[in-house]
C-alpha cells in the first residue's frame, strides 16, 4: 500500500514560508502531478516528501507509515532528478546495481580490497544481474551497460536515472521535471514512456513540471501549486473544465481561457449590449468574470453576435488563434501581462486577418463565472 | 586566434628559454657529480659530464649514509601525505556542504595557519614535542609537518568537492547511503585527480622540508635527505662533487613519484567534467 498523505504540511525558509498547508491525499497506483510555475514550491514539496528537506510542521503518511523523520534511504522511494544525478564514476550496470547494492551494505565494503571483492559478488549474483539485465531491456540500454554516463546522449541518461529507479521496486516514484532538459520531439515519446512504466509497473508516481502538457497528458490527479498553496486538485479534466479561480483558468489550455468583465444578475450576464444567458440561475448580482475557453467560441462575420476587431492571427497548422478585442467590453487578461483581447480557436486556416470585424457567439453551456473581486469561482 | 608566422615561431623559442632556464641547474648538478674535484674550478667549465666519474656514486654510497637519508626522508614523506589527505578529507567535505556557524572564521583560521612561518613556530613546537616525548622520532616529524600541509590541500579538496553537483549526493542518499557512505563511495572517486595533486603538494614537502628535520631531530640515525645534505658544508671544506651526487639521489625519487602521480592528475583533467 503506498497511498500518500500530506497532513496540514509546511515549510518556512527562516521567516519565509515557501509551502502552506498542504493538505492532499492520493491513493495507491496514482500519478500525481505537482504543476505551477518556477518558484511556486512544487519541487520543494517533492523534496520534503523525499526526505531531501525538513518539513516544518504537519505530517507525511505513506500508506500506514509517517515517513516526515525517517532519512531518505529509508522511505522506500526512488527519485528521477532533473539533471539525471548519476554516479559519473560509475558504469551504466554499476549505477543501477548501486541502489540494490546499498540495500544491504556493509561497513567493512568501503575497505579497498575486501570490499571491492564483497561488492563484486553482490553485482554478480544472478538475481542482481537478472534484474538489471530485465530493466535495461525495458528502457533499451542493453547495448550501454558497460559505457560510461559521459559517452551517453541526454536520453540515454535520462534512461539509465529511470532504470536505477526502477530497480529497487520502490512503493513511490518521485521525479522532479525529469524531461526538461531533453529537446522537444524526446521529450513527448519519453512522455508516453513514463505514462506506460507507470501503467506496467504500478506504484505511485509523484511528478514535478511546470508544463501543463505533461501534466494533463501524464496525471492521473493534479495539484497545481502557486507560491506554496495548492490552487486547484483535482484530475486533468475537472482542472481544464471546472476551475476553482482565475488563476487555474490561466494557467491551464493554450490560449488560456478568456476572462471578460461582465455583469450577472439572475442567468443573465451582460457586457456592453450584449447578453449571454446562462444555463444556470445564480443569486448573486455583482460585477464578475466570464470564462470561455477559446474553442468554446465562434466567429464569423454575421451581425448580432458580440462584435470586435480582430488585433492577431496565428496559424498553427491544425487550427488558427484568433484575437478579437470587443468594441464593447473589456478582458481581465491585463492581470498575467497578456493582451486585451479574447482569444478564440478556429479549425484550420482562417481567411481573417488582421483590422477585420469580427462577430463572436459564446456557447453558455461552457461558460463559467469568477467574482472580479476575489478571482474566486462564483457556483450558482 | 590564429598565430601569426611570427609567434608561430618564437614560441617554441620561448618555451625552449624557460625549460633551459628551470632545467640547467638540475643539469648542471649532475655534471659538477661527475666532475673530478681538480676541474671543478677549471678556468673552461666542463659542459658535459665525464661519465668516468660516475663510480663517485657507489663511493658516495659506501662512505656517506645516503640510502638512510633517503630512506628517513621518503618515511617522512609518504607518513605526511598519508596522515595529511585522511585529515583533510572530512573537514573538506564539512567546509563545502555545511552550513554552521563560524564556518568563515573556520575556514579563515585554517589559512592563518599558513601565514606564520616554521621558523617563527619551530621553538614553541620544540618545547611542545619536548613534553610529549615526540623530539627525535620520525613520527613527530610527520605530526608537525602535517600540522602544515592539512590546512593547504583542506582548501584545495573542498574546491574539488564543491564541483560535484549536489544532486548526485542527493541521489546516493535516497538509495540509502549515510554521509559517511556518501564521502567514500561517491566522493572520494570522483575527487581522485585532486586527491592526487593534494598527494604531490604533501609529499614534497615532507620530502623538502629541512626546518623541522634540523630542529626535531638530532639522532644521526634518524636525519632526513635535506638536513643530511646540509650537514656537507664543512667548516673547512666541502665536497661539492659528493653534495652534487646526493642532490642528484635527493632529486630523482621526487622526480619519479611526481611522474607517476602526475598520470593520474592528468588524467582527470582530461576525463571530461564529473557532471552526470
Amino acid at each position: 500500500m503506498s497511498s500518500i498523505r500530506f497532513k496540514n504540511v509546511t515549510k518556512s525558509f527562516g521567516a519565509k514560508e515557501v509551502i502552506r498547508d498542504i493538505d492532499i491525499a492520493v491513493a495507491d497506483g496514482e500519478f500525481l502531478v505537482l504543476l505551477g510555475p518556477s518558484g511556486c514550491g512544487k519541487s520543494t514539496l517533492l523534496r520534503m516528501l523525499a526526505g531531501l528537506e525538513s518539513i516544518s510542521g504537519g505530517e507525511i503518511v505513506v500508506g500506514e507509515r509517517r515517513v516526515d523523520q525517517l532519512p531518505p534511504g529509508q522511505r522506500d522511494m526512488a527519485f528521477v532528478f532533473q539533471s539525471y544525478a548519476l554516479y559519473p564514476h560509475l558504469s551504466v550496470r554499476r549505477n543501477m546495481t548501486f541502489p540494490l547494492l546499498m540495500q544491504q551494505f556493509q561497513w567493512w565494503y568501503h575497505l579497498p580490497l575486501v570490499g571491492r571483492m564483497a561488492r563484486n559478488r553482490i553485482e554478480k549474483r544472478p538475481d542482481v544481474v537478472t534484474k538489471i539485465e530485465k530493466t535495461a531491456r525495458i528502457l533499451a540500454l542493453t547495448e550501454m551497460l558497460d559505457r560510461f554516463p559521459r559517452t551517453l546522449s541526454g536520453g540515454q541518461r535520462q534512461r539509465v536515472a529511470l532504470g536505477r529507479a526502477m530497480v529497487r521496486e520502490p512503493q513511490v516514484f518521485l521525479m522532479d521535471e525529469p524531461l526538461s532538459n531533453l529537446d522537444a520531439k524526446l521529450r513527448t515519446s519519453m512522455r508516453s514512456e513514463i505514462t506506460a512504466l507507470h501503467r506496467e509497473i504500478g506504484g505511485t508516481f509523484v511528478y514535478v513540471t511546470h508544463d501543463q502538457v505533461e501534466a494533463m497528458t501524464m496525471g492521473t490527479r493534479i495539484a497545481l501549486m502557486r507560491d506554496g498553496v495548492i490552487q486547484q486538485f483535482g484530475t486533468a479534466r475537472e482542472i481544464y473544465t471546472d476551475p476553482a479561480n482565475t488563476y487555474v483558468a490561466r494557467f491551464i489550455g493554450t490560449p488560456p481561457m478568456n476572462l471578460i468583465h461582465a455583469s450577472l444578475s439572475g442567468d443573465r450576464a451582460s457586457f456592453g449590449s450584449s447578453q449571454l444567458r446562462l444555463p444556470q440561475t445564480y443569486t448573486t448580482r455583482a460585477e464578475v468574470l466570464l470564462g470561455i475557453r477559446p474553442n468554446a467560441i465562434s466567429i464569423g462575420q454575421k451581425e448580432g453576435a458580440v462584435p470586435g476587431r480582430v488585433v492577431i492571427v496565428e496559424h498553427i497548422g491544425a487550427e488558427s488563434v484568433i484575437g478579437v478585442r470587443l468594441d464593447e467590453a473589456r478582458t481581465a487578461h491585463e492581470a498575467d501581462q497578456s493582451m486585451d483581447a479574447v482569444m478564440v480557436t478556429v479549425p484550420g486556416y482562417t481567411e481573417l486577418a488582421v483590422g477585420d470585424a469580427a462577430y463572436l457567439s459564446f456557447d453558455p453551456a461552457q461558460a463559467v463565472l469568477f467574482s472580479s473581486t476575489s478571482g474566486e469561482r462564483l457556483r450558482p | 586566434m590564429t598565430a601569426s608566422p611570427i609567434s608561430h615561431t618564437l614560441r617554441p623559442l620561448a618555451v625552449l628559454a624557460l625549460l633551459g632556464i628551470a632545467a640547467f641547474p638540475i643539469y648542471w648538478m649532475v655534471v659538477t657529480s661527475m666532475t673530478p674535484s681538480s676541474e671543478l674550478f677549471a678556468e673552461r667549465p666542463n659542459l658535459l659530464p665525464s661519465l668516468g666519474q660516475i663510480s663517485i656514486y657507489g663511493e658516495v654510497f659506501r662512505t656517506i649514509p645516503v640510502a638512510r637519508w633517503l630512506w628517513n626522508s621518503f618515511v617522512v614523506a609518504a607518513g605526511t601525505t598519508v596522515f595529511s589527505i585522511l585529515l583533510a578529507i572530512l573537514p573538506a567535505y564539512a567546509l563545502s556542504r555545511f552550513r554552521f556557524t563560524g564556518i568563515a572564521i573556520l575556514g579563515f583560521a585554517l589559512f592563518a595557519t599558513q601565514m606564520l612561518p616554521e621558523a617563527m613556530l619551530v621553538v614553541p613546537l620544540y618545547s611542545i614535542f619536548g613534553k610529549l616525548s615526540l623530539l627525535n622520532s620520525l613520527f613527530g616529524l610527520i605530526l608537525a609537518n602535517t600540522a602544515f600541509v592539512v590546512p593547504v590541500i583542506t582548501w584545495i579538496i573542498k574546491g574539488a568537492i564543491d564541483g560535484i553537483p549536489l544532486e548526485v549526493e542527493e541521489a546516493a542518499r535516497m538509495d540509502g547511503c549515510s554521509r559517511i557512505d556518501i564521502v567514500l563511495a561517491i566522493v572520494l572517486p570522483l575527487i581522485a585527480p585532486t586527491l592526487a595533486a593534494a598527494a604531490v603538494i604533501s609529499f614534497f614537502h615532507g620530502w623538502n622540508e629541512y626546518v623541522f628535520a634540523q630542529t626535531l631531530i638530532s639522532s644521526e640515525q634518524l636525519r632526513t635527505a635535506s638536513v643530511g645534505l646540509a650537514s656537507f658544508v664543512g667548516e673547512l671544506s666541502t665536497p661539492i662533487h659528493a653534495v652534487m651526487a646526493v642532490g642528484v639521489m635527493y632529486t630523482l625519487p621526487a622526480v619519479i613519484f611526481y611522474l607517476f602521480a602526475q598520470r593520474y592528475v592528468v588524467a582527470g583533467m582530461t576525463a571530461g567534467s564529473v557532471k552526470g
